[in-house]
């Protein structure tokens, strides 16, 4: 048996930190380029060399010092995907003041748990907001006062439902499925019952909330950078939430017959 | 008249950015940089779009860059990464309008075929579809030139004007 030398635990303990920071990056919605450059810009500065295999959600790190006398090599399996930039702006800061100010791992576990710790919004800010993005949307493709309050009332309703369902612990995509139902069901019953002061432009703008802007974005970065595997993942997983959002749209159509 | 309409919609562009900014959670000091960023890469877009009648993909495209390299330049001032700024900042772009007219004519045509229109829907479709692909491809690229043409693995050694 080897004895445990100080130079063998350090390696593990920033193994286990860069495969945290890997992590909370995936999750939180960072592409792939940005997460590999992050952590072999930490394990630089401490000077280990580091090789890496980043999936979807799942990331294998091998870090070794020069003369590859000691190793670390582990997988770790990243929390669902939920968009988290404060997270990722906090991280980024974070490798910069490694390399800059020499952090101790010690002192990145403590700054990690800060930043993991962080406040989202308050739930009625979101809502509001998010509510005032649907209204752009609205106005955005031509429509007027009434669309722009029913828009307003869908996207509320439609976000508070994905929120709830989300709690629930639901496959990700029915949570969007009863979201986009949600909205689309409202603003459809404007457009059924609006006696004409409703377009359909509410109706096709109820849902917006909704797009998988960053999987989206982040795939066709990923391809630029050449990460096309992962690109290709990604790609897939918005097209699935496309894909759910037209289901909701579509059951609300059936139900209203339009 | 028409300028006056054009910034109406500048502040809708912003607004939506605002919005989803805090649906993406946000650091609170960013949010007025990315409602600013998107309010005016929606301005360029209209306006090309207006006065200029180009295509909405090219005018996208052009929109898409301005806030790309306004990102760079206030992910400085507010110490976060670029897409963290300009990912929220293009959301108000995404072709909504053109994604519903696509899924409704998908609907059309897997329903029972009538020949003498299934022609025109097939081809509506296949118009507003491609123009969804094209106008993600070109919203993605636009925000990814800064890095792509100054060839640094990161924004944070890029400045505008060289340092004494």
């Amino acid at each position: 048996m080897i004895a445990p030398s100080p130079k063998n635990k350090e390696v593990k303990d920033l193994g286990n930190v860069l495969l945290n920071v890997g992590a909370m990056l995936l999750s939180s919605g960072a592409s792939t380029g940005r997460t590999r450059n992050t952590i072999s810009r930490i394990s630089d500065s401490f000077g280990y060399s580091s090789d890496l295999l980043i999936s979807h959600r799942t990331i294998m790190l091998t870090i070794s010092d020069k003369r590859n006398d000691y190793f670390f090599n582990n997988l770790k399996r990243s929390p669902p995907h939920g968009v988290n930039f404060k997270l990722l702006s906090g991280i980024s800061r974070l490798s910069w003041q490694v390399v800059e100010e020499g952090l101790t791992v010690n002192q990145i576990n403590d700054q990690l748990s800060r930043l993991a710790a962080l406040k989202h919004y308050p739930r009625w800010f979101t809502l509001l907001f998010v509510g005032l993005a649907g209204i752009s949307f609205c106005r955005l493709s031509d429509g007027d006062a009434v669309d722009m309050v029913t828009v307003f009332i869908a996207t509320v309703c439609g976000l508070f439902i994905r929120q709830e369902v989300l709690k629930l612990k639901f496959n990700p995509y029915i949570c969007i499925y009863c979201g986009a139902f949600t909205a689309s069901l409202i603003a459809g019953g404007g457009l059924k019952y609006g006696m004409g002061f409703i377009h359909e432009q509410a109706f096709a703008t109820s849902v917006l909330f909704l797009i998988p802007g960053v999987p989206l974005i982040n795939s066709f970065s990923d391809m630029i950078d050449g990460n096309l595997n992962n690109a290709i993942v990604r790609g897939l997983n918005g097209f699935i939430i496309s894909f759910a959002i037209g289901m909701g749209l579509l059951t609300s159509m059936l139900i209203y017959r339009f | 008249m028409e300028i006056f309409l054009l910034t109406e919609k500048c502040i809708w562009f912003g607004l939506g950015a605002a919005g989803f900014a805090v649906l993406f959670n946000v650091p609170s000091k960013t949010l007025i940089y990315i409602a600013f960023m998107g309010a005016l890469g929606g301005f360029l877009k209209v306006t090309l779009m207006h006065f200029y009648e180009t295509n909405v993909i090219i005018s996208t495209l052009c929109g898409a860059t301005l806030i790309g390299f306004l990102s760079v330049y206030f992910a400085h001032k507010t110490h976060s990464p670029p897409p963290v700024l300009a990912i929220p900042a293009c959301i108000p772009m995404i072709p909504g309008k053109f994604a519903y007219k696509m899924v409704l004519g998908l609907v059309n045509l897997s329903g029972d075929i009538d020949h003498s229109t299934y022609t025109q829907v097939m081809s509506e479709t296949v118009n507003n579809g491609l123009k969804v692909v094209f106008i993600l491809m070109s919203i993605a690229g636009g925000v990814g030139i800064p890095l792509l043409i100054s060839r640094k693995e990161s924004s944070k050694g890029m400045r505008f004007r060289k340092r004494k």
